[in-house]
Protein backbone atom coordinates (compact mmCIF):
# COMPACT_ATOMS: atom_id res chain seq x y z
CA UNK A 1 0.00 0.00 0.00
CA UNK A 2 1.90 2.94 -1.62
CA UNK A 3 1.36 6.74 -0.54
CA UNK A 4 0.13 7.58 -3.73
CA UNK A 5 -1.61 4.61 -4.91
CA UNK A 6 -5.16 6.24 -5.09
CA UNK A 7 -3.98 8.62 -7.10
CA UNK A 8 -2.19 6.40 -9.64
CA UNK A 9 -5.51 3.93 -9.82
CA UNK A 10 -7.87 6.88 -10.39
CA UNK A 11 -5.22 8.08 -12.92
CA UNK A 12 -5.57 4.91 -14.74
CA UNK A 13 -9.22 5.35 -14.90
CA UNK A 14 -9.02 8.97 -16.53
CA UNK A 15 -6.88 6.77 -18.88
CA UNK A 16 -9.10 4.01 -19.78
CA UNK A 17 -11.91 6.30 -20.15
CA UNK A 18 -10.26 9.02 -22.39
CA UNK A 19 -9.88 5.62 -24.64
CA UNK A 20 -13.13 4.65 -24.86
CA UNK A 21 -14.01 8.35 -25.13
CA UNK A 22 -11.69 8.28 -28.30
CA UNK A 23 -12.83 5.27 -29.40
CA UNK A 24 -16.90 6.30 -29.62
CA UNK A 25 -15.89 9.76 -31.44
CA UNK A 26 -14.29 7.75 -33.86
CA UNK A 27 -17.75 5.30 -34.05
CA UNK A 28 -19.69 8.70 -34.37
CA UNK A 29 -17.53 10.36 -36.97
CA UNK A 30 -17.84 6.77 -38.85
CA UNK A 31 -21.23 6.49 -38.72
CA UNK A 32 -22.10 6.99 -42.60
CA UNK A 33 -18.17 5.33 -43.92
CA UNK A 34 -19.62 3.31 -46.24
CA UNK A 35 -16.36 2.06 -47.90
CA UNK A 36 -13.02 1.65 -45.33
CA UNK A 37 -9.85 0.27 -46.77
CA UNK A 38 -11.26 -3.35 -47.07
CA UNK A 39 -13.88 -2.19 -48.90
CA UNK A 40 -17.14 -2.83 -46.54
CA UNK A 41 -18.80 -0.29 -44.62
CA UNK A 42 -16.56 1.09 -41.44
CA UNK A 43 -17.22 -1.84 -38.55
CA UNK A 44 -18.27 -0.42 -34.75
CA UNK A 45 -14.97 -0.45 -32.15
CA UNK A 46 -15.40 -1.06 -28.86
CA UNK A 47 -13.06 -0.82 -25.87
CA UNK A 48 -12.75 -3.99 -23.24
CA UNK A 49 -11.47 -3.05 -20.14
CA UNK A 50 -9.69 -5.17 -17.29
CA UNK A 51 -8.52 -4.71 -14.11
CA UNK A 52 -4.91 -4.42 -13.39
CA UNK A 53 -4.08 -7.31 -11.00
CA UNK A 54 -2.51 -6.22 -7.72
CA UNK A 55 1.45 -7.71 -7.66
CA UNK A 56 3.00 -7.42 -11.07
CA UNK A 57 6.31 -5.96 -11.17
CA UNK A 58 5.08 -3.03 -9.40
CA UNK A 59 3.96 -4.67 -6.65
CA UNK A 60 6.41 -7.16 -6.07
CA UNK A 61 8.44 -4.38 -5.23
CA UNK A 62 6.78 -2.33 -2.79
CA UNK A 63 5.80 -5.94 -1.28
CA UNK A 64 9.81 -6.70 -0.99
CA UNK A 65 10.24 -3.09 0.15
CA UNK A 66 7.81 -2.86 2.72
CA UNK A 67 8.95 -6.37 3.99
CA UNK A 68 5.80 -7.52 5.22
CA UNK A 69 2.89 -9.86 3.83
CA UNK A 70 0.03 -7.26 4.22
CA UNK A 71 -1.87 -6.14 0.84
CA UNK A 72 -0.16 -5.86 -2.52
CA UNK A 73 -0.37 -2.29 -4.03
CA UNK A 74 -4.51 -2.45 -5.70
CA UNK A 75 -3.92 -2.37 -9.28
CA UNK A 76 -5.87 0.31 -11.11
CA UNK A 77 -7.92 -0.46 -15.00
CA UNK A 78 -6.45 -1.14 -18.11
CA UNK A 79 -7.87 -1.33 -21.65
CA UNK A 80 -6.95 -4.86 -22.60
CA UNK A 81 -7.71 -4.13 -26.44
CA UNK A 82 -9.86 -2.90 -29.15
CA UNK A 83 -12.31 -4.93 -30.13
CA UNK A 84 -14.15 -4.83 -33.61
CA UNK A 85 -18.42 -5.04 -33.01
CA UNK A 86 -19.34 -8.12 -35.43
CA UNK A 87 -22.98 -6.67 -35.11
CA UNK A 88 -24.58 -7.45 -38.86
CA UNK A 89 -24.43 -4.22 -41.12
CA UNK A 90 -27.44 -2.57 -41.16
CA UNK A 91 -29.06 -2.96 -45.12
CA UNK A 92 -30.49 1.04 -46.29
CA UNK A 93 -32.58 1.16 -49.43
CA UNK A 94 -31.10 4.31 -51.04
CA UNK A 95 -30.80 3.64 -54.77
CA UNK A 96 -29.69 7.32 -55.96
CA UNK A 97 -26.10 6.41 -53.74
CA UNK A 98 -23.09 5.43 -55.60
CA UNK A 99 -22.10 2.60 -53.52
CA UNK A 100 -25.97 1.20 -54.00
CA UNK A 101 -26.48 -2.56 -54.90
CA UNK A 102 -28.51 -3.72 -58.11
CA UNK A 103 -31.28 -3.58 -55.92
CA UNK A 104 -30.84 -0.31 -54.75
CA UNK A 105 -29.80 -1.61 -51.43
CA UNK A 106 -26.37 0.09 -49.49
CA UNK A 107 -24.64 -1.59 -46.71
CA UNK A 108 -24.45 1.29 -43.75
CA UNK A 109 -22.24 0.46 -40.44
CA UNK A 110 -23.79 -1.58 -37.60
CA UNK A 111 -23.68 2.20 -35.54
CA UNK A 112 -26.80 3.36 -33.36
CA UNK A 113 -25.81 7.20 -33.07
CA UNK A 114 -28.13 7.07 -29.60
CA UNK A 115 -26.06 3.81 -28.78
CA UNK A 116 -22.94 6.08 -28.98
CA UNK A 117 -24.54 9.37 -27.47
CA UNK A 118 -25.54 7.04 -24.41
CA UNK A 119 -22.22 5.75 -23.93
CA UNK A 120 -20.61 9.21 -24.47
CA UNK A 121 -22.38 10.39 -21.62
CA UNK A 122 -21.64 6.91 -19.23
CA UNK A 123 -18.05 7.75 -20.21
CA UNK A 124 -18.07 11.30 -18.99
CA UNK A 125 -19.54 10.31 -15.40
CA UNK A 126 -17.01 7.79 -14.90
CA UNK A 127 -14.21 10.47 -16.15
CA UNK A 128 -15.95 12.85 -13.46
CA UNK A 129 -15.58 9.91 -10.67
CA UNK A 130 -12.68 9.50 -11.13
CA UNK A 131 -11.44 13.41 -10.94
CA UNK A 132 -13.91 13.15 -7.67
CA UNK A 133 -11.96 10.25 -6.25
CA UNK A 134 -8.38 12.19 -7.27
CA UNK A 135 -9.26 15.31 -5.97
CA UNK A 136 -10.52 13.26 -2.34
CA UNK A 137 -7.18 11.58 -2.13
CA UNK A 138 -5.55 15.16 -2.74
CA UNK A 139 -6.91 16.42 -0.08
CA UNK A 140 -6.36 13.79 2.55
CA UNK A 141 -2.63 14.06 1.29
CA UNK A 142 -2.79 17.55 2.32
CA UNK A 143 -4.65 17.49 5.58
CA UNK A 144 -1.67 14.47 6.56
CA UNK A 145 0.94 17.46 5.82
CA UNK A 146 -1.18 20.07 7.77
CA UNK A 147 -0.37 17.56 11.03
CA UNK A 148 3.51 18.29 10.36
CA UNK A 149 2.72 22.48 10.86
CA UNK B 1 -5.51 6.87 9.92
CA UNK B 2 -3.81 4.30 7.67
CA UNK B 3 -7.02 1.68 7.80
CA UNK B 4 -8.91 5.06 6.44
CA UNK B 5 -5.71 5.67 3.78
CA UNK B 6 -6.51 1.91 2.48
CA UNK B 7 -10.09 1.76 2.21
CA UNK B 8 -9.65 5.31 -0.08
CA UNK B 9 -7.20 2.83 -2.55
CA UNK B 10 -9.43 0.22 -2.75
CA UNK B 11 -12.24 2.67 -3.15
CA UNK B 12 -10.90 4.58 -5.65
CA UNK B 13 -9.91 1.27 -7.23
CA UNK B 14 -13.74 0.31 -7.96
CA UNK B 15 -14.40 3.58 -9.09
CA UNK B 16 -11.54 3.23 -12.01
CA UNK B 17 -13.05 -0.63 -12.70
CA UNK B 18 -16.58 0.21 -12.71
CA UNK B 19 -17.58 -0.45 -16.24
CA UNK B 20 -14.74 -3.60 -16.22
CA UNK B 21 -16.77 -7.12 -17.01
CA UNK B 22 -16.76 -9.12 -13.88
CA UNK B 23 -15.07 -7.23 -11.52
CA UNK B 24 -16.02 -7.58 -7.78
CA UNK B 25 -15.46 -4.59 -5.69
CA UNK B 26 -13.30 -3.92 -2.76
CA UNK B 27 -13.43 -2.84 0.87
CA UNK B 28 -11.56 -2.24 3.79
CA UNK B 29 -13.18 -2.97 7.34
CA UNK B 30 -10.58 -1.40 9.36
CA UNK B 31 -13.13 -0.36 12.13
CA UNK B 32 -13.73 -4.40 12.71
CA UNK B 33 -10.03 -5.44 13.05
CA UNK B 34 -9.10 -2.32 15.18
CA UNK B 35 -12.61 -3.73 17.47
CA UNK B 36 -10.94 -7.77 17.53
CA UNK B 37 -7.36 -6.02 17.91
CA UNK B 38 -9.10 -4.18 21.14
CA UNK B 39 -10.82 -6.88 22.35
CA UNK B 40 -7.32 -9.23 22.50
CA UNK B 41 -5.23 -6.86 23.70
CA UNK B 42 -2.54 -6.85 20.41
CA UNK B 43 -0.80 -3.65 20.18
CA UNK B 44 -2.75 -1.63 17.54
CA UNK B 45 0.41 -0.40 15.77
CA UNK B 46 0.71 -3.74 14.21
CA UNK B 47 -2.76 -4.33 13.05
CA UNK B 48 -2.71 -5.45 9.21
CA UNK B 49 -5.96 -4.37 7.27
CA UNK B 50 -7.01 -6.42 4.86
CA UNK B 51 -8.39 -5.18 1.39
CA UNK B 52 -11.10 -7.96 0.45
CA UNK B 53 -14.08 -8.34 -1.87
CA UNK B 54 -17.39 -8.18 -0.65
CA UNK B 55 -20.10 -10.40 -2.85
CA UNK B 56 -22.84 -8.19 -4.63
CA UNK B 57 -25.34 -8.57 -6.68
CA UNK B 58 -23.82 -8.59 -10.12
CA UNK B 59 -25.34 -5.66 -12.68
CA UNK B 60 -25.97 -6.31 -16.26
CA UNK B 61 -21.95 -6.31 -17.26
CA UNK B 62 -20.96 -8.89 -14.49
CA UNK B 63 -19.31 -6.20 -12.27
CA UNK B 64 -20.51 -5.47 -8.94
CA UNK B 65 -19.52 -1.69 -8.72
CA UNK B 66 -22.59 1.21 -8.04
CA UNK B 67 -20.58 4.40 -9.08
CA UNK B 68 -23.07 6.65 -6.88
CA UNK B 69 -22.26 4.34 -3.86
CA UNK B 70 -18.99 4.66 -4.29
CA UNK B 71 -18.50 8.28 -5.04
CA UNK B 72 -20.60 8.90 -1.57
CA UNK B 73 -18.01 6.60 0.35
CA UNK B 74 -15.39 8.36 -1.18
CA UNK B 75 -16.57 11.93 -0.07
CA UNK B 76 -17.22 10.06 3.25
CA UNK B 77 -13.88 8.58 3.75
CA UNK B 78 -12.16 11.75 2.96
CA UNK B 79 -14.45 13.71 5.64
CA UNK B 80 -13.81 10.79 8.14
CA UNK B 81 -9.95 10.65 7.58
CA UNK B 82 -9.93 14.58 8.01
CA UNK B 83 -11.71 13.86 11.38
CA UNK B 84 -8.73 11.78 12.26
CA UNK B 85 -6.36 14.13 11.27
CA UNK B 86 -8.07 16.91 13.02
CA UNK B 87 -7.87 14.19 16.57
CA UNK B 88 -3.61 14.00 15.29
CA UNK B 89 -3.58 17.64 15.62
CA UNK B 90 -5.29 18.29 18.74
CA UNK B 91 -2.68 15.75 20.43
CA UNK B 92 -0.06 17.73 18.85
CA UNK B 93 -1.22 20.70 20.46
CA UNK B 94 -1.90 19.15 23.97
CA UNK B 95 1.48 17.87 23.81
CA UNK B 96 3.37 21.35 22.75
CA UNK B 97 1.38 23.00 25.37
CA UNK B 98 2.65 20.71 27.90
CA UNK B 99 5.85 20.93 26.60
CA UNK B 100 5.40 25.07 26.81
CA UNK B 101 5.96 25.03 23.21
CA UNK B 102 2.85 26.85 21.57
Amino acid sequence: MGLFDAIEIAGSGLTAQRVRMDVTSENLANADTTKTATGQPYQRQDVALRQIEPGGFGGALSGALAQSESSPAAGGVQVSGIVTDSTPDQQVYDPGNPEADAQGYVKMPNISTVTEMTDLISEQQAYQSDVTAMQTAKSMFTSTLGILK
Amino acid sequence: MRGSWQRQTALTNNVANAETPGYERQEVNFESALQNAVGEGEPLEQVQFQTETVPTLAGPNGGTVSVDEEDAKVAQNGLDYQALTQVANTRNSIMRAAMGLN
